[in-house]
């Protein structure tokens, strides 16, 4: 836990050191001009911010200096004290004592004694006249040295890191474009210059990445808290485990999955775990456990809240799908366990407040899928009626590089990203069998169906696909199997390219309303490449099939 | 129709009179010439490689890159239902890459766009009835009248690059 406690006190010296310089400029200011209203606004925002910072990690001394600053601040605003005489004398006294208590919890040492201080600051908060030493001795040259301190850390805004990681990608594009043309000329003063270029420009994406990462914990660690609120409102009792907290993931990617990250963690106290009589009656240890973990697998990351609470009902969110509409009484049965799960995740589903009660799950779980898919990530369920339920999220580790499978339709390229697909396959004719009209192809004895990808983007208009018959397939099938929400589909293509980092471009306007595509990259060649949206292609086919 | 094409020298002789002037970048679709104010282009260019993008309407000829920016290239021969049957696009065809509020669209014409400058005082407004059913009057600013014969149709850019806009069908594939 010490690096923790490490990492939060280098943010908080970060942040409070550039506060720091800041009021001491604006006060700089305020003293030639004490009717500053910006100067003003400033250093009352600067003291409430390091007062709620300081609070924050329990520097009660250093947030005591600091509100009363900030109640001053906001006195002299409102004009009820005036920034003159002895008043003065006490605020820069102050300033530099947070300067001094500052240091402090940089250099890990005992907080310096803020009493006279404070003190003095209560009085003239109170309108009344500070008790000032005659003439503070003058400066020691280390105090005056020690002003000029500059913090090792930067400051920086994540836009500024998003608009240099785009640059990055333009410039990783043009690399391949030049390496393509390197080789075409066969110039081996080119390719060597090219192959330097590939190598800098690799680390410097690399560098951008890395700059933009955040340790998990970060997000892991605001729980503790969330939980316990949820867990006291709901009468329960729960043990949170975190681990992986030192897991790194894209700053950007940890923003977008909070929301969803909540949903699942309330979710699975207030209605995953039972209610302490209730797992005594099941024969359970009476406090429910709940584990929040990070760990990588591969080039992702994974986020996996789990209870030991009483699982899923199955056949209470068949049941329940059906009721919605969301799938035939038919189909129903057929459809095994992660099917059936995944429908707790459907936008339809979650409408049903009474679900809640039956199965204990779907209030509003269609912002995890929808936060997800706005990712490209992945979303796994496990459980077990009476045992307890696993959700895992599967993340990308970065947002703007991603590994893809180029495949040609139609004689123009287009790629799909890797954290969708599944497998490749190369079918015979008599591997393909058509179900109900849909051709269907069995992997690890599960039915897979599959379709032509020309026919799912060239076929206008709402009618469904036209049946599939054996007579159609002629030799082999060049099949990408897609993964999504649990379901599999396999992707007919005329053939498959290569696999490839790509650059993802959103599509701009008027274009982004198509949903089938996630956006656009530029190959090598220059040439334009749109990305296929999996999810969308996958409800595209599901409301098409004959 | 085409010896009714505008010239430039002969809206320079004209520039006597103190009066507003405008300045087009005209362009041909159909039989007729259209104008496009000089402010809302923002170049003109060779069309690039473009990509079909599937699901879109045909008028919608696809996705370019140009310079880095991925913008929709759209036909408004096939979007207003100019181009004569039978008459196919050419091999070589030219971008008028126009800018709307918050993002770039371009224009594909046949010939090259020239530029046109004449008084504001020329272009009347479009007249309130409709004379064809085509929608295209609804982005019109006006239609310029030339003193040697001819006209040109100033369209409005922003009444036609809204998103809803370009995204409509043209006639009955609207039903769709």
């Amino acid at each position: 836990m010490k690096t923790r406690d490490q990492e939060y006190r280098e943010l908080f010296m970060a942040e409070a050191l550039e506060y720091y310089d800041s009021m001491s400029r604006h006060l700089s200011e305020l003293e030639r001009n004490p009717n500053a209203g910006p100067a003003l606004n400033e250093l009352f925002r600067l003291m409430h911010n390091l007062k709620a910072n300081a609070r924050a990690m329990g520097f009660t001394d250093l947030g005591e200096v600091a509100h009363q600053l900030e109640t001053l601040f906001g006195l002299i605003r409102d004009k009820e004290r005036e920034f003159s005489g002895a008043l003065i004398r006490v605020v820069f006294a102050g300033v530099d004592a947070l300067g001094s208590m500052i240091r402090a919890v940089g250099a890990n040492q005992p907080l310096p004694d803020a009493t006279a201080l404070l003190h003095n600051l209560d009085l003239v908060v109170r309108g009344e006249a500070p008790i000032l030493e005659e003439e503070e001795a003058a400066e020691t040259e280390e105090e005056s040295n020690r002003k000029m301190e500059l913090s090792d850390l930067v400051y920086i805004q994540v836009k500024k890191l998003d608009n240099l990681l785009n640059l990055v990608g333009e410039l990783v594009i043009d690399r391949d474009r030049i390496m393509t043309l390197a080789q075409e000329l066969d110039n081996p003063a080119l390719l060597a210059t090219a192959q330097h270029l590939f190598r800098i420009s690799d680390d410097l994406q690399y560098s951008v990445m890395d700059a933009r990462l955040v340790g998990v914990g970060v997000l892991l660690n605001k729980f503790p808290r969330v939980v316990r609120d949820v867990a006291s409102a709901e009468d329960k009792e729960v043990k949170l485990t975190l681990s992986g907290q030192d897991v790194q993931i894209d700053r950007n990617i940890l923003q977008i999955i909070t929301d969803a990250l909540l949903h699942l963690v309330r979710n699975a106290v207030s209605h995953g775990l039972e209610t302490t009589e209730n797992r005594l009656k099941a024969g359970k240890p009476p406090i429910g456990e709940l584990t929040l973990s990070a760990m990588t697998e591969r080039d992702d990351v994974l986020l996996q809240v789990r209870d030991d609470g009483r699982g899923i009902d199955t056949e209470a969110v068949r049941r329940k799908a059906i009721e919605r509409g969301l799938i035939t009484a038919k189909a129903a049965p057929a459809l095994d366990e992660q099917a059936v799960w995944a429908l707790l995740f459907e936008p339809g589903f979650s409408m049903a407040q009474q679900v809640t009660d039956i199965s204990g799950r779907g209030v509003g779980l269609d912002v995890v899928k929808l936060a997800l898919d706005s990712l490209g990530g992945q979303l796994r369920v496990d459980s077990e009626l009476g045992v307890g339920t696993t959700f895992t999220l599967v993340l990308p580790t970065s947002i703007a590089v991603k590994g893809a499978l180029l495949v040609e339709v139609n004689e123009r390229p287009y790629a799909i990203p890797l954290m969708h697909t599944d497998t490749v396959l190369a079918l015979h004719p008599g591997q393909i069998s058509i179900v109900g009209g849909v051709m269907v192809t069995y992997l690890h004895e599960q039915s897979v169906p599959l379709v032509p990808l020309r026919q799912l983007l060239h076929d206008e208009g709402d009618e469904p696909l036209p049946s599939a018959h054996k007579s159609d397939i002629e030799g082999t099938q060049h099949v990408l199997v897609v993964n999504y929400n649990s379901r599999r589909l396999g992707l007919i293509v005329d053939r498959f390219i290569r696999q490839q980092n790509i650059v993802i471009k959103p599509l701009s306007k008027p274009l982004d309303t198509i949903d089938l595509f996630g956006g656009v990259t530029l190959l090598g060649s220059g040439q334009v490449c749109l990305v296929l949206d999996v999810p969308a292609l996958s409800r595209l086919f599901l409301t098409k099939r004959p | 129709m085409a010896e009714t094409t505008p010239s430039l020298t002969s809206s320079k002789t004209e520039r006597a009179k103190p009066t507003e002037r405008v300045q087009l970048i005209v362009f041909r679709l159909g039989d007729e010439d259209y104008g496009i104010r000089i402010e809302q282009v923002k170049e003109v260019t060779v069309t690039p490689e473009v990509a079909r993008m599937p699901k879109t309407p045909l008028f919608i000829k696809g996705i370019a890159n140009l310079r880095g920016d991925i913008i929709a290239i759209i036909d408004l021969e096939e979007r207003f239902r100019l181009r004569p049957e039978g008459r196919p696009v050419p091999e070589r065809s030219y971008t008028v890459a126009v800018e709307a509020d918050d993002y770039t669209l371009g224009l594909m014409v046949r010939e090259v766009p020239r530029p046109f400058t004449l008084p504001l005082s020329q272009i009347e407004p479009a007249p309130e009835f409709v004379q064809d059913s085509s929608t295209r009057d609804k982005y019109l600013e006006g239609i310029a009248k030339l003193p040697e014969g001819g006209i040109i149709i100033v369209l409005d850019m922003r009444k036609l690059l809204t998103p809803s806009e370009v995204m409509r069908l043209p006639g009955k594939m609207a039903s769709s």
